[in-house]
């Protein structure tokens, strides 16, 4: 498999700000006797061409606090900023463009139209937004990511593991200012995962692309440049330059 | 079970709110309209008991045959003097002598009150002197004709007109229009009138003169002594005339006879009532059957794992057609109570037209409650009941699998069933049709529902390229329309009995359009080849039963020095050859000035009083040539022999048989003119004879003069009348179809929540996510449209092919109309993506993407 160096030289210019950041981000379910506080002022800053981990057990916060940054969801209170653009001020037209134009997204399942081919689902974001396709950065995607021949199949008739890879090429086809991915490898098999994982890896140094990944998987986040782990809706550690042992060690660490 | 049951229906009440509107829709209207003839039926039963409440005996003219469909009896008049023999024979009290026929009273403004043509009769009656058989009540003030030129009106035509007692009044009668003085004004027992009719009552001798014949009476009514018993009265009144061409009945029988008559023809309005009620429900029977298939392959897990813990497939089956007898029941008792109201708000609705039904409250029969309840539970229960069956199918193990919910594709099986059940529908229809077979309607009915249902099972295999085809256009560059066109072709049995139910209503529309173009065509060539008159004057009723025009009009018409010929054309209802049928008269010197009607053999001109002519067709099925005898059964005068002494083509102007003004004379009972028809003289210009003859029509305000485009165009309104009415009845079914899309795309875009939020999450926009709804349900309700063009289009032209022999000879696409109806549904799918647009916009990405 090539990697995306070999198609993506010439590839734009790489934002200087922090590509992203929550400031004092609090983020509040229900009401009353029901009421969780899901984020209690987290304040984050994500460095363009930097990829980053989030983990956190279950109930943590972290996949609220990425769709916060993503733009799916909005803060109680406090601040989104992607580049220098706040989404709390953006009204839900503009927070969809927001996302189809400077955000890229994989989840963990169901990434992909059914009705439509792979290829259709690749070029979504672009069609909604009345663009053409730049056909050969799109082609040269799929290549680097090893789907070029499964352009025309519709989801259905795709492994786990490519349609994981179309849903990374529809994510990287916009070029977007951040990737976010949440626990995308959590329905692949191993060689299928590390596979997709090598892929986000090599969009980060090859092209700069900043990552934001929520996993609970050590090994997984040891992809990434740095680890941010979540307690109860509040950052409470992070780990530059990781590994498997060290995310571990640092679980076992907050676990006490 | 049954908790497992009733907790499935409020757990997805929502999900089964548009099919439980659906089916109150449909039996709001079936129990609307039993309620309503019911009401009339109660309010007729009432006036007849009323009528002849104190008339034990009615002594009446003999007739030869009950010309059915004529509300008013057709009765030779009876001998006055035959008055004092009844009054001699024991036990009578009283006798009160009748005489009615047409008047017609004109308002101070010149302008008739009530048309019998399009409402309620005008009347003209003799007053009774005794007050126990005469229904009418004299106001203070006013008191009974005395005069010969006294009348007393009824009390809505007084308020109507502006009249008071005292006043001079005009009244159009079978002689020429003259004045009256208003003596009384009278109320018709507790009413004003009764159902609107306007009643003008005349001194015996004035009503002999202008209604009948003198020395005549329509029927002499019996008052008994009290006590004494009705047949015993009958057979003693009966003895006494013996030899006399009349017949006695009892009080009871004669009004048992008007309220069937009131009963029968209400059957008919009742019967064209429900067999729009039944459209309406067969559509929703597409809603509910999808609405359940929908239902059971979204809760195919939770089926699943009631097997699995150990429920029998009967039990699942039991479990869905319990839901369905629930909906169904709770829907029916809503359609019900909807109904009746319904039938409140019509009743209210008639008596802004006038027509006041008396009764105090609706009547609410038990049948009615049955019927509205039985069969809106049936067609939930039966449209469920294949749902139902396939819920059983589902295997415990799927469960703990995912289960694709992929539609499977469809069978050969499916095209075999369908093509077979498809050629017994029109096999069925076209027997309906084109034969004479007993009960012909339920043939053509059954013929065209049987043929709806075999689109619907092959619809889901042309769906797929169809919607694939109609939906290209809108795919071409745009994402939301190629969303919207993989989503309509995604389940094409879903998709395709959706836009069934759309289907029915559309075919019925086209069918009607079709129908009516082809009949204004057909009107408008005969008209152009056989109407040699400038002229035609109507008095709006073409039937000659309830009114007409004076004969005198016709007489004055031929004066005008501006007229070569005016000529009455009369009509009457007859037997021959054992069919009851309708038969023109005319004098018939001017009839070849006036009309082309094909003359092949004889001579109409020298017909004599007991000549007939008879049309080609006639001739050649009963092998009737010039100098054959025809016998013709008049209901007063009975049977009588006629001459053929012609023989003609164009049957569309003259009927089948053609009487000469003579022989109407002698024999109808109603002696006015349906029509007249005018030539002007030669070198008459169109505006003077037009100013000449208006002249004369002053004094009848019934009459309309129409020149040949005018008189078209009135026969093109009558059948526009008719054709909106239809629309307007079709309109339900069309509703309900339309509820039906909403109901799947509703339904659809809850089991494409994921999809959705993924959409949303990727970039669509609010907007782009209703432009796709929309655009799915315009390709649904495009094809349930072209599938109804087609459909109504083979119906219009077989329809039109077996009413060749009723005069419809040509056939009309009326390809401008029928594009109007195809783009009407287009808009009326986008109306129905509305709601279920806006609920799939509101979808929270989170929620969708993050479910499960």
């Amino acid at each position: 498999m090539t990697t995306l160096t070999d198609d993506i030289k010439d590839s734009p210019s790489v934002p200087i700000r922090p590509a992203a950041r929550m400031v004092a981000g609090v983020k509040v379910f229900g009401k009353g006797e029901t009421e969780v506080l899901a984020l209690n002022g987290v304040d984050a800053q994500f460095a363009a061409g930097q990829f980053t981990a989030v983990m956190g057990p279950s109930g943590s916060g972290k996949s609220t606090m990425l769709h916060c940054l993503a733009g799916l969801d909005r803060l109680t209170s406090g601040q989104v900023l992607i580049g220098d653009i706040d989404l709390q001020s953006l009204s839900d037209k503009e927070m969809t463009i927001m996302r189809r134009e400077h955000i890229g997204f994989v989840f963990q399942a169901f990434n992909l139209v059914p009705t439509l081919t792979a290829g259709e689902n690749i070029v979504l974001p672009l069609t909604l937004g009345g663009r053409k396709p730049d056909r050969e950065w799109v082609e040269g995607l799929a290549r680097a990511l090893g789907v070029e021949h499964r352009l025309a199949h519709r989801p259905s008739e795709l492994s786990g593991g490519q349609q994981q890879r179309v849903s990374m090429v529809r994510a990287l086809v916009t070029r977007p200012d951040l990737l976010f991915a949440d626990e995308p490898t959590g329905n692949l098999d191993s060689k299928a995962a590390n596979e997709l994982l090598v892929q986000i890896r090599g969009a980060v140094d090859d092209y700069n692309q900043s990552v934001v990944m929520v996993t609970h998987d050590a090994r997984a986040a040891s992809f990434a440049d740095r680890v941010l782990f979540l307690v109860d809706g509040s950052v409470v550690r992070e780990l530059n330059y990781p590994t498997t042992d060290s995310i571990l060690d640092a679980i076992r660490e907050l676990e006490e | 079970m049954w908790r497992i049951t009733l907790k499935g229906v409020f757990a997805h009440k929502l999900r089964y709110a548009l099919t439980a509107l659906a089916v109150i829709l449909g039996v709001s209207f079936m129990a609307g309209t039993l309620v309503l003839t019911d009401t009339i039926g109660r309010t007729f039963d009432g006036l007849f008991t009323d009528i002849y409440h104190s008339t034990d005996a009615v002594v009446r003219g003999q007739q030869s045959f009950n010309p059915s469909g004529a509300f008013i009896d057709q009765r030779p008049l009876i001998s006055a003097t035959l008055a004092a023999k009844v009054r001699d024979v024991p036990g009578v009290r009283a006798v009160g002598l009748v005489i009615s026929g047409y008047a017609q009273l004109v308002a101070r403004d010149g302008k008739p009150i009530g048309n019998p043509a399009s409402g309620p009769p005008t009347i003209g009656e003799a007053w009774v002197n005794e007050p126990a058989l005469n229904p009418l009540r004299l106001l203070a003030g006013g008191h009974a004709p005395r005069a010969a030129n006294d009348v007393v009106i009824d009390k809505r035509s007084a308020s109507v007109g502006h009249y008071a007692v005292g006043d001079r009044v005009t009244v159009l009668s079978k002689l020429a229009p003259a004045a009256y003085v208003i003596s009384g004004i009278a109320t018709w027992g507790s009413v004003d009138s009764p159902l609107g009719a306007t009643i003008t009552v005349f001194t015996p001798a004035t009503a002999a003169r202008v209604l009948g014949t003198p020395g005549m009476v329509n029927e002499i009514d019996v008052a008994g002594v009290s006590g004494v018993d009705q047949d015993q009265l009958v057979a003693r009144i009966d003895a006494a005339l013996r030899g006399s061409r009349v017949e006695v009945v009892s009080g009871l029988s004669i009004t048992q006879q008007g309220q069937k008559t009131v009963h029968d023809a209400l059957g008919f309005f009742n019967t064209f009532l429900l067999i729009f009620a039944l459209i309406a429900l067969f559509v929703g029977s597409f809603l509910i059957f999808n609405t359940f298939t929908i239902i059971v392959a979204q809760r195919i897990r939770e089926l699943a794992l009631l097997r699995a813990v150990g429920a029998s497939r009967r039990q699942v089956t039991g479990s869905v057609l319990g839901e369905a007898l629930c909906i169904g029941l709770f829907a029916s008792a809503i359609g019900l109570a909807v109904g009746v109201g319904l039938a409140a708000g019509l009743k209210a609705g008639l008596k802004a037209l006038g027509i006041d039904i008396p009764a105090s409250g609706l009547v609410v029969a038990p049948r009615t409650i049955v019927v509205a309840i039985a069969v809106g539970t049936l067609v939930t229960m039966v449209s469920a009941f294949l749902p139902a069956r396939r819920a059983a199918r589902v295997p415990p193990v799927a469960a703990m699998q995912d289960v694709i919910v992929e539609p499977q594709s469809p069978s050969s099986t499916r095209a075999l069933v369908g093509v077979l059940v498809g050629v017994a529908g029109v096999a069925a229809l076209l027997v309906g049709l084109f034969t004479k077979v007993a009960g012909r309607m339920g043939f053509v009915g059954g013929g065209a529902a049987v043929t709806f249902l075999s689109i619907a099972i092959l619809g889901p295999l042309i769906a797929r390229p169809v919607s694939r085809l109609i939906g290209s256009p809108m795919a071409w560059r745009s994402v939301t329309g190629k969303l919207a066109q993989e989503n309509a072709v995604r389940n094409p049995a879903r998709t395709s009995s959706t836009a069934a139910a759309l289907m029915i209503g559309v075919a019925l529309v086209t069918l009607m359009t079709i129908v009516a173009s082809s009949t204004k065509a057909s009107i408008n060539t005969i008209i152009d080849s056989s109407m040699r008159a400038d002229y035609v004057v109507s008095s709006g009723d073409v039937t000659g039963v309830t009114g007409g025009l004076s004969p005198s009009l016709q007489r004055q018409l031929s004066q005008l020095p501006q007229v070569a010929t005016a000529l009455g054309i009369r009509s009457g209802i007859v037997q021959i050859n054992g069919a009851t049928t309708t038969v023109k008269a005319a004098n018939p010197r001017g009839i070849l000035d006036l009309f082309n009607i094909g003359l092949e053999k004889g001579d109409v001109a020298s017909m004599g009083p007991h000549d007939i002519a008879v049309s080609s067709q006639v001739a050649t099925g009963r092998h009737l040539s010039l100098g054959s005898t025809v016998s013709v059964t008049f209901s007063s005068t009975g049977r009588r022999l006629f001459t053929v002494r012609a023989i003609y083509r164009t049957r569309e102007v003259a009927g089948d048989y053609f009487l000469p003004l003579a022989a109407a004379q002698a024999n109808f009972t109603q002696q006015l003119d349906v029509q007249d028809y005018v030539q002007l003289a030669p070198g008459v210009s169109a505006t003077v004879g037009r100013r000449a003859i208006d002249a004369v029509l002053a004094s009848y305000p019934t009459a309309t003069l129409l020149d040949q485009a005018q008189y078209k165009q009135q026969q093109f309104k009558q059948i526009d009348q008719v054709l909106n009415l239809v629309y307007g009845l079709l309109a339900l079914a069309v509703l309900i179809a339309l509820i039906g899309i909403a109901n799947t795309l509703a339904l659809s875009t809850y089991e494409r929540t994921r999809e959705l939020g993924l959409l949303r999450a990727v970039g669509m926009t609010r907007g782009q996510l209703r432009a796709s709804v929309r655009k799915e349900s315009l390709i649904i309700s495009l094809l349930g449209s072209a599938e109804g063009l087609i459909v109504g289009s083979l119906f219009g032209w077989a329809m039109v092919r077996a009413l060749g022999s009723q005069g419809i000879t040509e056939l009309v696409f009326p390809v401008g109309q029928l594009l109007i109806v195809a783009a009407l549904a287009g808009v009326a799918g986008i109306v129905a993506a509305l709601g279920p647009g806006r609920r799939a916009a509101r979808i929270d990405v989170l929620r969708a993407i993050a479910a499960e």
